[in-house]
C-alpha cells in the first residue's frame, strides 16, 4: 500500500474536525476490511494522505434497548449482531443478513456501519491499478459506465441510467425491511434519514464531512414474520447475486403490512412496493405469492448478460413468502 | 484542538505469542509505517513467515491470526491499529518449554491434513480459536467457523476429520 498519515480520532467532533483539516484529503477506518482493498489496488485516482481511525470512539460501538426499537452504534462488528440475542428474536432478518456476509473472520473485524457504507463490488470500479492501470468510469467521474458494453452478469437489472454497479450491502436490504432511520452527523449538525433515503446511485448521501453515528431500528408490529434470503455462487465469502428481505404482519391469516425489499438488483435496496400492495389485504396462498413475484419483477430490464437475475429474483421473492406465510 | 488531534503517537506495542515488541512509527528499519498491514508487520519486520499472504484481499483466510483470540485477518489490519494488542501466530502454538505441537497440529500431521499447506496456518489459527470457545463442535460448527478458509489442494475433508478427532478423544 501507499503511504499515508494514520490519526485517531477519539470522538466524533474529532474525527470530524480531522476531515475537515484534510480537506476532502482524509478518508475513515472503522473495520476496514473494504477500505483497504480499495487503497491496496488504488482503484480511485485519488488517494488519500490521512487515513482517520473512527474505531477508537467507544460513544459509537453499542446495542442499547430504548421505547421505540433498538440503537446499534455504526461500529458495532458485525458478529456482535449475528450473536445478539434481541436481535436473533425481534430483528431475525438483519441477524440473518449479517451472518451472510463475507466470512467469520471478516465478520469478527467489520462493522455494520462500514457494511452500509462500503463501496461497490463492480468489478469495473474495483480493477487495480496495478495490473494495467485502473479502468475509468461514470462512477468514477470520467467516461461511461464500462458494465453498459462489457461483462455485465453482475449488474443491475433495474433503476439503473448512468452506473449499473449494484448496492452490496446485506444488512441494507435487511434494514430497509425493518425501516430503520440512520443518524448522520457532520459539521453542519445532526441529520435523520430513512435507510431508503440514504442510498443513492453512485454511492450514498453522505457529504465528505459527514459520518454515520446511529442506526435506529423500530420494533416489527406485533405477530410480523421475518425472512432473509441471499442468492450466491458460494456460500461463504461471495457477494449476492439477489437477496431478499421481507417483514410482513398477518392477522387472522390476512396480510395487514407487508415491506419487501430487493438487493443487489439496482444500484440501491429496492422496495418492491406493487408486490407489497399486491399482497396486502389478501390470504397468502400460492397464486398470490406467485403475483407477488412478478409484480416486484414487472418492471425489471436486464442487461445483455443478466437476465437470469430475474428469475432468481423473483424464486427468492417466492421462498422468502413461503417461508412467512407457513 | 487541532493541535492536539494531530499529535501522532511515535511508537505502538504489540504482544507477539507473548513476546512484547515496541516499535516506532516510521519508515526506518525496524519500524512499522502507516500503512503495514499485520501481515507485513508480522513476517517481514518479526520474521515470522508462518503467517501466509494468499489473496492479499481478505477473501481466503490464509493471514489468519488471533488478536485477543478472535480470529481476524491480518493482511486487512493496520499494524498502528494493533497497539497494545495480544496477537497469537501459528509460531505461538507449540509449547515453548517442551516443543511438544499443539493438538491441533499433531492431528493436521495425523490426518495429512494438508499437501501444499499454504493456507493449513490460517486453519489452525481459526481451529484453535473454535475449540477455546467451544471444545466439542459439531461437524457444521467447524464447516461454519472455517468457512472462510480455502483450500486448493482440497484438504478440507481431512481438516474436519482432524478436529473430529480432537473432540472425540475430550469426550472419552
Amino acid at each position: 500500500m501507499k503511504a499515508f498519515k494514520h490519526i485517531t480520532a477519539n470522538s466524533v467532533e474529532e474525527a470530524i474536525a480531522l476531515i475537515r483539516t484534510h480537506n476532502g484529503k482524509a478518508c475513515l477506518i472503522a473495520g476496514g476490511t473494504d477500505l483497504l482493498g480499495v487503497l491496496k489496488d488504488e482503484i480511485l485516482p485519488d488517494y488519500p494522505a490521512a487515513v482517520i481511525n473512527i474505531k477508537t470512539i467507544p460513544e459509537l460501538d453499542h446495542i442499547k434497548k430504548n421505547n421505540d426499537g433498538l440503537k446499534i452504534g455504526p461500529l458495532t462488528k458485525l458478529a456482535d449482531v449475528v450473536a445478539h440475542p434481541l436481535i436473533k428474536k425481534r430483528f431475525s432478518c438483519l441477524s440473518q443478513a449479517a451472518a451472510a456476509v463475507a466470512t467469520p473472520e471478516i465478520r469478527n473485524m467489520a462493522t455494520l456501519g462500514g457494511n452500509l457504507c462500503q463501496d461497490t463490488r463492480c468489478w469495473y470500479y474495483r480493477y487495480p491499478q496495478h495490473v494495467g492501470g485502473r479502468i475509468m468510469c461514470h462512477r468514477k467521474g470520467k467516461g461511461p459506465c464500462q458494465a453498459v458494453k462489457g461483462d455485465n452478469r453482475y449488474h443491475a437489472i433495474m433503476g439503473a441510467k448512468v452506473c449499473f454497479a449494484v448496492c452490496p450491502s446485506d444488512t441494507a436490504i435487511a434494514l430497509s425491511a425493518l425501516d430503520a432511520e440512520l443518524e448522520i452527523t457532520g459539521s453542519q449538525g445532526v441529520r435523520n434519514v430513512s435507510l431508503n433515503e440514504f442510498f443513492t446511485t453512485l454511492g450514498n448521501i453522505l457529504k465528505p464531512d459527514e459520518l454515520l453515528t446511529n442506526i435506529q431500528i423500530p420494533y416489527p408490529p406485533k405477530g410480523a414474520k421475518q425472512a432473509f434470503l441471499k442468492f450466491t455462487l458460494r456460500k461463504p465469502v461471495d457477494f449476492a447475486i439477489a437477496s431478499v428481505a421481507s417483514v410482513i404482519t398477518m392477522q387472522d391469516g390476512i396480510c395487514k403490512a407487508a415491506r419487501i425489499v430487493l438487493g443487489a438488483v439496482a444500484p440501491t435496496p429496492v422496495r418492491a412496493t406493487d408486490a407489497e400492495a399486491s399482497i396486502i389485504g389478501k390470504a397468502a396462498d400460492g397464486v398470490v405469492i406467485e403475483e407477488a413475484a412478478e409484480a416486484a419483477m414487472a418492471g425489471a430490464k436486464p442487461m445483455r448478460m443478466n437476465a437470469y437475475k430475474v428469475e432468481i429474483t423473483k424464486t427468492l421473492i417466492k421462498r422468502a413468502l413461503l417461508s412467512i406465510f407457513q | 484542538m487541532a493541535d492536539r488531534t494531530d499529535q501522532r503517537r511515535d511508537s505502538i506495542v504489540l504482544i507477539v505469542n507473548d513476546v512484547t515488541h515496541e516499535f516506532g512509527i516510521g519508515d526506518h528499519r525496524y519500524q512499522v509505517a502507516a500503512c503495514d498491514t499485520l501481515a507485513k508487520t508480522l513476517r517481514e519486520t518479526l520474521g515470522l513467515s508462518g503467517t501466509k499472504v494468499g489473496c492479499n484481499q481478505g477473501a481466503c483466510g490464509s493471514c489468519t491470526v488471533l488478536l485477543d483470540g478472535i480470529p481476524i485477518l491480518s493482511c486487512m489490519t493496520l499494524t498502528v491499529e494493533c497497539d497494545g494488542k495480544q496477537i497469537t501466530t501459528i509460531e505461538g502454538l507449540q509449547n515453548k518449554e517442551t516443543g511438544k505441537l499443539d493438538e491441533i497440529q499433531q492431528a493436521f500431521i495425523d490426518h495429512s491434513a494438508f499437501q501444499c499447506g499454504f493456507c493449513t496456518p490460517g486453519i489452525i489459527m481459526a481451529s484453535r480459536a473454535l475449540l477455546n470457545k467451544n471444545p466439542s463442535p459439531t461437524e457444521t460448527d467447524i464447516k461454519d467457523a472455517l468457512s472462510g478458509h480455502f483450500c486448493r489442494c482440497i484438504s478440507h475433508y481431512q481438516v474436519v476429520e482432524a478436529l473430529q478427532t480432537i473432540t472425540e478423544k475430550k469426550k472419552k
